[in-house]
């Protein structure tokens, strides 16, 4: 069982989780990042790993991966820093990025990668279901890396269904059809969806990502699923100055 | 089969053969089925007339009435005949009655003349009995040329099809099992046998180039997409055939391409450039379509689809402009909301397109992310639709994207190819050119020159991509030359990247050709080898422009000059047929003619 097993089967409070590009804003900055993450009460962190189409991601994301790439962030990099991983940081961990520079990196190497490091598991967002299901599942579960999909409003309930069978940590929702960046809107129509898909009764816990950025939106969040994934209002937030050193600040802003 | 409704459930099971009756005496006889019906089929599957013992004069006006690409005779049909009919390009299947007492020497003397053996249980009446015969006569046959296996096959005895173990069974034939009255296919039980065939049928599938249920031509293609625009593109995966099969769609869509664009484009004997080179150069005039390239036979096709999707509003993403003018064109045509995203960059060096698709009331927005050309314009368009996943359609203009686009796109371009077979034939009597050249960017307009002729593999295709300014000068979009496998833009190609996987800039001189990347079918006929993949550099490209200018009298598109500049390279032996896609018109690119040649 790895750590987000545990993390999701033993706490009660709603969960918050934080992403933020490799290599940005300065290319030694990932564990940095990490530890202040853990150190401010996050329950567990997404660590981006930049492409130069993140085809998924709005402006902010965008940008950050441009100045990562810019600053010589490479997959192989990263692994590299993340030797260092468990010595400094004890919360889950995922890694999220794209597929072509899994595919360059291959995907068994990657799996092990990942597993050596005390990577939890990741977001792939364009690696869809068949070709997991078909060619790479298999590396995952080998290496106990869990691979976690997305759904949308517009995800069918059989799809959905074949995605929780698939799923072995937790089930990323978004909120609207959106590329990231977008400011939550819970209004009639998202609370009618959370509650389709609370009525589900899924095997895997569901996390909110995608627009959340404050109180309102982190608490809006939680009472449908088990907690919310922030990611643009924190890179936003790292381009300020002596972020690292502010992060309990801006973990404030999202959870008291 | 004579009936339309069921001719297109059945095209949507993608048999490599449909066959239509000719023969008055049968009880499944076409009669007068609708020209068009037949003609609309695609040309993947291959339209097949069945004759019994009739003139081969008859049957030669059928196969140009029906565009027929195969025959089945079912008579006495001398070899002589069947030579004089597979003379005309179609495939032809002799059909032989077979029992106990056959003797297959009696088939040495068509060995030369037919393509395939046809063996069908023997009755008086020609076939049609619902009798199978004892497989077992057939280890009499010692003849290396594949067969068809007919006569009784149905549901209960395919178990024993699968069993026959023999490399020359080619074909099964599936006939009066598989119908719900005479010449009406029960489609349902058809699925439950090639479900049942599918072990012996995957070996045929790897030989195909065109794209498989999975959406991959080999190990490309593929839709490698994130979530959110999954529903999107699997709603439009489950409509496509569905929708451009349909009657009502099929008859819009040629009027337009007819009265609209101004089809069918030209075929053009370019003399004085074939007595330069030693050939017989032909040019594919898509440079003289309304708005100045292939790019619009998509556009059409694409709009139509859009308005059947019930879509308000479409987007699109240009390299040249060329696409967004094509987008634009319909958009007005159609009256629907057009936003095209084009790099700035190339808004820059594109102008008077940026001018042409405002004025036509389309929405010009900059790329400004990343490299700021075709692949960022590309990423914007996705990002679009991410956030507009209702009432938009994407509008891709390459091959390229996730599937369905890149065998949508070949299958709205495939009109270049089909006009070309018939064109040729009337200039020289023969469809099949000893070379067919198109230039690469994407590929789309080379894969609408290549489509009807991939399974003809004796017509050598030629890609041309973009060298820029020197295949090893950094400065460069030969991507078979320089990348590897990868992914970009939703599906699985053959990519310009970093170690990394981290996608490059590609360099052309032509923003037409400035892609890293290739449409999916391309990779596999690159890996296949089923077509020649080359490249060129600008200068090259610029002095093929100027030559067809002074001696045709024709400005190309420099992307389209690429295409031409390979005739320089090529070694004729004499009188060879070469067709070449003109895809686009040079006015676009007269500013970069004048700097280049001081004009």
């Amino acid at each position: 069982m790895n750590r987000l097993h545990q993390l999701f089967n033993t706490k009660e409070e709603p969960l918050l989780s934080i992403y933020y590009t490799a290599g940005y804003p300065d290319i030694n900055s990932t564990l940095d990042i990490a530890e202040g993450l853990e150190k401010a009460g996050v329950d567990f962190i997404e660590i981006g790993f930049p492409y130069s189409d993140p085809l998924a991601d709005g402006p902010v994301i965008q940008n950050s991966s441009l100045k990562a790439l810019n600053n010589g962030m490479t997959l192989k990099l990263l692994f590299e820093q993340l030797k260092e991983l468990r010595n400094r940081v004890s919360i889950p961990v995922l890694l999220m990025g794209y597929f072509n520079t899994v595919l360059q990196y291959g995907v068994p190497e990657f799996c092990k990668a990942c597993a050596e490091a005390g990577v939890d598991g990741v977001i792939v967002p364009d690696l869809p279901m068949y070709e997991y299901e078909e060619l790479y599942k298999d590396c995952f579960l080998d290496h106990d890396v869990s691979n976690v999909f997305l759904i949308t409003p517009l995800t069918s309930e059989e799809r959905i269904r074949k995605i929780d069978k698939l799923s072995n940590s937790f089930i990323y929702l978004l909120s609207s059809s959106s590329t990231t960046g977008k400011n939550l809107d819970v209004n009639t129509s998202s609370e009618a969806y959370y509650a389709r898909l609370q009525k589900m009764e899924l095997n895997n816990p569901t996390m909110i990502g995608f627009g959340i950025h404050d109180h309102n939106s982190f608490n809006k969040a939680a009472e449908f699923t088990r907690g919310a994934i922030v990611g643009s209002a924190f890179v936003k937030f790292l381009d300020t100055p002596d972020a690292i050193n502010r992060i309990p600040e801006f973990v404030a802003t999202i959870r008291k | 089969m004579k009936y339309p409704d069921n001719i297109r459930d059945l095209v949507l099971l993608n048999p490599d053969y449909i066959g239509f009756i000719f023969y008055d005496k049968s009880k499944r006889f076409v009669a007068e089925i609708d020209e068009q019906t037949i003609k609309d089929i695609p040309s993947c599957i291959k339209k097949t007339g069945v004759f019994v013992d009739e003139n081969a004069s008859v049957i030669l006006d059928y196969i140009k009435k029906y565009h027929l690409q195969a025959v089945q005779l079912h008579g006495s049909e001398t070899s002589d005949t069947c030579l004089k009919i597979a003379e005309s390009g179609v495939e032809v299947i002799k059909a032989f009655g077979v029992d106990e007492a056959f003797d297959f020497n009696q088939l040495l003397p068509y060995l030369d003349s037919v393509n395939y053996f046809l063996f069908d249980t023997k009755t008086k009446a020609h076939g049609g009995s619902g009798l199978t015969f004892n497989w077992q006569v057939l280890e009499k046959y010692t003849f290396s040329k594949p067969y068809f296996l007919s006569g009784g096959l149905g549901l209960e005895n395919l178990d024993k099809v699968l069993a026959i173990n023999d490399d020359r069974l080619y074909a099964v034939d599936l006939n009066s099992c598989f119908e719900s009255e005479p010449a009406k296919k029960d489609i349902e039980k058809l699925k439950l046998a090639i479900n049942k065939l599918r072990p012996i049928l995957k070996e045929t599938e790897s030989m195909s180039y065109n794209v498989n249920e999975k959406g991959y031509y080999g190990d490309f293609g593929g839709a490698y997409i994130p979530e959110m625009l999954y529903p999107n593109v699997e709603h439009l995966r489950k409509e496509y055939l569905k929708i451009i099969y349909e009657p009502k769609f099929q008859e819009e869509f040629n009027q337009l391409l007819k009265d609209y664009v101004g089809r069918p484009s030209p075929l053009f004997l370019a003399e004085r450039l074939s007595a330069k080179y030693g050939a017989k150069i032909y040019l594919k005039r898509e440079d003289l379509n309304h708005t100045g390239a292939h790019k619009i036979n998509n556009t059409i096709g694409q709009i139509l689809l859009a308005e059947r999707l019930g879509k308000k509003r479409i987007i699109a993403e240009t390299g040249a402009g060329q696409h967004g003018v094509a987008t634009a064109t319909v958009c007005a045509l159609k009256g629907l909301e057009c936003v095209v995203y084009m790099g700035e960059i190339d808004i820059e060096r594109q102008a008077p397109n940026v001018a042409r698709m405002k004025m036509m009331g389309a929405t010009v927005v900059p790329a400004i992310s990343g490299s700021k050309t075709l692949k960022d314009a590309t990423n914007e368009a996705m990002r679009d639709w991410i956030n507009n996943p209702e009432d938009t359609h994407y509008i891709i203009g390459s091959v390229v994207g996730p599937h369905p686009y890149p065998d949508m796109v070949a299958r709205f371009q495939s009109i270049i190819s089909e006009e070309t077979k018939w064109q040729l034939k009337e200039k020289t009597g023969s469809e099949y050119p000893d070379y067919v050249l198109a230039c690469v960017g994407g590929g789309s307009n080379a894969i609408g020159m290549f489509y009807n002729f991939l399974d003809d593999e004796h017509v050598k295709l030629i890609a041309v991509e973009a060298a820029g300014l020197g295949v090893d000068s950094g400065e460069s979009a030969a991507t078979t030359a320089l990348g590897r496998e990868g992914v970009l833009h939703g599906s699985r190609s053959i990519l310009m990247q970093t170690e990394d996987g981290q996608v490059t800039e590609p360099y052309s001189i032509s923003a037409g050709l400035d892609y890293p990347g290739i449409g999916p079918q391309h990779a596999h006929l690159f890996k296949t080898k089923r077509a020649q993949y080359v490249s060129i550099t600008d200068q090259e490209s610029l002095d093929a422009g100027l030559l067809l200018a002074q001696t045709e009298g024709i400005i190309p598109a420099i992307e389209s000059a690429h295409a031409l500049a390979y005739l320089e390279k090529m070694k004729f032996k004499g009188n060879e047929t070469v067709v070449v896609c003109l895809s686009g018109r040079g006015d676009k690119d007269l500013a970069t003619y004048m700097k280049y040649f001081n004009l």
